[in-house]
């Protein structure tokens, strides 16, 4: 079977300035893969390039073979790749039920016909609540998105990432900013979205997150690949504890 | 009220609602007027020099000012916030210089000829385009430009073509503003560039920013106030435009989110709400 | 002839370049348009009108200006600006203050009738000149071109040395980290609307003082003009604007040389939408690219 997600010898500089250095990296289908990496080491100028946000410089990017380098950002996500930000971008002024249903792919595809939509009212609704409760926002469903907390921010986010029915979610630092607590409920909530997707991308400082969902671990500085393996094996790598981390090895592990 | 009062209000209801239109994905035209000012030309010639019937004539107005409005609003669409006022402000200077120098239509002199109009079409139109908005605000469409109004990269993330939606949106908010420029040129059978102005353009936006731009209501007050305030106040006499100016500014002060500030929610879960 | 011609663009120039420059100050420290700004400008001419009508020399009419359009900047701020600090209240306060515009051009009409009125200087004022390497220079030009120069040249001494010039330009980099670092915001923006506002009352006199006339519908020919020009400079970025006007009057004064009058008229807005679509911050913006940062 083909990768879900293969990107090859991808360059992104702006200006002078080299973000991604010539990276390749695959997600194998079933995976959730982890990227690490020191601010600035081109993470998520690495998933802005496989989301359609930027254009890479050179190299390729191709979701189950068929090659998406060159492709605008909504077709992008019409061909499954859907993301959530490092800095929650929420629609604010809508509520949580409008924020899921307005990814529907049967509107956002051919947005002027959504306007003999009424039809499908009811039906809408229950598809969207589905994932809503999914979430465990079933109580909040008609709360205005910007008066929520920074963790049901997160997780309509997220099922506002699941409602555009994606074979690959991409996920940037979904944790930061969280306490223990929390980062715990956002791990069960990551391992819930697996079952319906084909692949995940994390991309993560928080340790407990990387070594409780990632599969596998690329770890990344100046725009290059550090370090590929199993979590425990690039996060004991000399190189990665090294430049990303300046910690000691008890933090590790 | 008058009944010519009553037909201007009708028309600046229309001509809000073309800037609402537009300005629901997030788009500020400033161009409006003049796309007023194609329709009201295009409409004026067909029937008054080519003996086109009113309605056909309306209607290709319309049409030619979607297509004009398509093709100045794509590379207009490609600037954003300041700069997209004003590349819009540039489309109005533009369409009066053109009429102005277009002998053709009578260049500065202005053309007449037209038609007249009555009560019934007027208001009819009122109606058939309000509750085409009001459709399209209960429908997913809605949702969709709101995505786009509200972040236009989440709204491309989640798979929307937001060039295209942009873009139709001006070009229906452009064919709008064509067919209320229609129904005042043929409304006051006579119509000359300086009917046009950038003020004009100005004028239109400020309907729909003093009414509220979240709902389609919002543009029809606003409309109302500023075509009638204008006439309520003539017993002050000449001061009446200073007097007019300064209770805009007074009524912006005092409603800053505009006059009908709510949204409404497109859709409930139905289910109790958390405590 | 065509020397002459770029000799009228200079001063036509000089004095786009003064309205441009206040808006892009209003524009850098507020992120905001000011529609008033240009019936500001306007109004400029009819401190020339108040000033040969008090007796005094004509000269006083600059301070006068000065001092004019920096309190009707002031009232602008307070009523059109202040209030509207929201993401939203951008467009809203633009159209404030185009209100208040039509408030300025109401009263003055009132005042001072809706056609153009004579400043009853002599004439000979505008006859007075001197032949210079072959080229006929009218005396009046010249003095606005100097005036304009020296207004411009006074206007980067202080932006660039002085305190306020300081506190400006940080206000103008980032006014929340500029208000952090104790910068009394509030009070920048009002120095700013002043000086921004006698700038354009300085324009407007010269305007005045060159046709021999004051003149209360330029505000919206002439004075949105240099709205165009500040994008084609770069929003907010004062050197920008300076070129600009120049460049479109000298540019103006060429098209109306090979009778391209009419046409001179909308050069201006074509020229912002070229250098806008090749360069969508201006010939001298930065180029930010925020959004994209995600």
């Amino acid at each position: 079977m083909s990768s879900v997600l293969s990107v090859d010898g991808v360059t992104k500089t702006f200006g002078g300035l080299v973000a991604v250095d010539s990276l390749s990296l695959t997600v194998e289908p079933g995976e959730a893969l982890g990227i690490l990496g020191p601010n600035g080491a081109g993470k998520t100028a690495l998933i802005n390039m496989v989301s359609g946000f930027y254009r890479p410089t050179a190299g390729t990017i191709r979701l189950f073979d068929r090659e998406i380098t060159d492709l605008s950002l909504h077709q992008i996500g019409r061909l499954g790749i859907a993301r959530t930000f490092q800095n929650i971008r929420l629609f604010r002024r809508m509520t949580v039920l409008e924020n899921v249903m307005t990814a529907n792919p049967r509107y956002t595809r051919k947005p002027l016909r959504a306007f003999f939509g009424f039809g499908g009212r009811r039906h809408d609704i229950d598809e969207a609540m589905a994932l809503v409760e999914f979430m465990g926002l079933a109580d909040r469903a008609d709360r205005i998105a910007g008066s929520l907390p920074y963790g049901d921010a997160r997780r309509l986010e997220m099922a506002r990432a699941l409602a555009t029915g994606p074979r690959l979610l991409l996920l940037d630092e979904p944790g930061a900013g969280m306490n223990e607590e929390e980062t715990e409920r956002l791990i069960a909530d990551i391992h819930k979205c697996r079952e319906r997707l084909a692949a995940i991308v994390l991309i993560e400082h928080d340790m407990t997150m990387i070594r409780k969902i990632a599969d596998r671990v690329v770890a990344m500085n100046y725009g290059r690949k550090m370090a590929e393996g199993r979590p425990t094996e690039v996060l004991s790598h000399p190189e990665v504890k090294r430049a990303y981390l300046g910690t000691t090895e008890g933090e590790l592990v | 009220m008058s009944l010519d009062l009553a037909l201007f209000t009708g028309i600046n209801i229309l001509l809000a609602w073309s800037v609402y239109l537009i300005l629901l994905t997030g788009t500020l035209s400033f161009a409006n007027g003049a796309f007023m000012a194609l329709g009201a030309y295009v409409s004026g010639v067909l029937t008054a020099k080519f003996g086109i019937g009113y309605m056909p004539a309306m209607a290709m107005a319309a049409a030619a000012s979607a297509v004009i409005g398509v093709l100045t609003g794509y590379p207009a669409l490609r600037t954003r916030g300041i700069y997209l006022i004003l590349v819009t402000l540039a489309i109005t200077f533009f369409v009066q210089t053109a009429i102005e120098n277009t002998k053709f239509v009578g260049g500065v002199q202005g053309m007449g000829g037209m038609m007249g109009t009555s009560f019934e079409i007027v208001y009819g139109s009122v109606i058939v385009v309000g509750a085409l908005i009001w459709l399209l605000s209960r429908s997913p469409l809605q949702r969709v430009l709101d995505a786009v109004r509200e972040d236009e990269h989440v709204a491309g993330a989640i798979g929307i073509n937001v060039v295209y939606v942009r873009l139709a949106l001006f070009g229906i908010g452009a064919a709008l503003a064509a067919y209320a420029g229609g129904l005042y040129a043929h409304h006051m059978f006579f119509v000359a560039p300086d009917h046009f102005t950038i003020i004009v353009s100005v004028f239109i936006v400020l309907y729909v920013i003093m009414g509220g731009v979240n709902n389609m209501w919002g543009s029809v007050v606003g409309a109302v106030i500023l075509t009638v305030l204008p006439e309520a106040i003539r017993f002050i006499g000449e001061w009446r435009q200073g007097v007019f100016g300064l209770l805009i500014v007074i009524l912006l002060l005092f409603r800053r989110d505009g006059i009908l500030p709510f949204r409404s929610v497109t859709a409930r879960s139905g289910r109790k709400a958390d405590a | 002839m065509l020397a002459e011609q770029v000799i009228n663009g200079l001063v036509l120039g000089s004095m786009y370049a003064l309205i441009a420059i206040g808006y892009s100050l209003v524009f850098g420290v507020l992120d905001k348009l000011t529609f008033a700004h240009s019936e500001i400008f306007m109004f400029g001419g009819y401190v020339g009108v108040l000033t040969v009508a008090l007796g005094v020399p004509i000269w006083w009419a600059i301070p006068l200006a000065i001092v004019v359009a920096g309190i009707q900047g002031l009232i602008t701020e307070l009523v059109s600006f202040r209030k509207f600090n929201t993401p939203d209240g951008h467009i809203t306060a633009a159209l404030s203050s185009f209100a208040a515009g039509i408030v300025l051009i109401d009263v003055t009409q009132k005042f001072w009738g809706s056609d153009p009125k004579d400043l009853g200087i002599p004439n000979t004022i505008y006859t007075a000149s001197t032949e210079l390497f072959g080229l006929q220079i009218v005396y009046i030009k010249l003095a606005i071109l100097i005036v304009t120069l020296l207004i411009m040249i006074a206007l980067q001494i202080l932006i660039a040395r002085t305190r306020m010039g300081r506190n400006i330009r940080a206000v103008a980099e980032s006014s929340t980290t500029a208000s952090l670092l104790g910068i009394d915001v509030k009070r920048v923006t009002q120095q700013t609307f002043f000086i921004a506002s006698a700038l354009a009352g300085i324009a407007g006199l010269m305007l005045a003082m060159r046709g021999g006339f004051a003149d209360p519908n330029v505000g919206l020919s002439f004075g949105l003009k240099a709205l165009a020009i500040m994008a084609i400079g770069g929003m907010g970025d004062v050197r920008g604007a300076m070129i600009g006007g120049i460049l479109i009057g000298v540019l103006e004064g060429l098209a109306f040389q090979y009778g391209l009058g009419k046409l001179s008229e909308v050069l201006v807005w074509v020229l912002m939408i070229v250098v806008l679509l090749v360069r969508p911050n201006g010939l001298f913006g930065r180029s930010v690219n925020r959004e994209l940062r995600a």
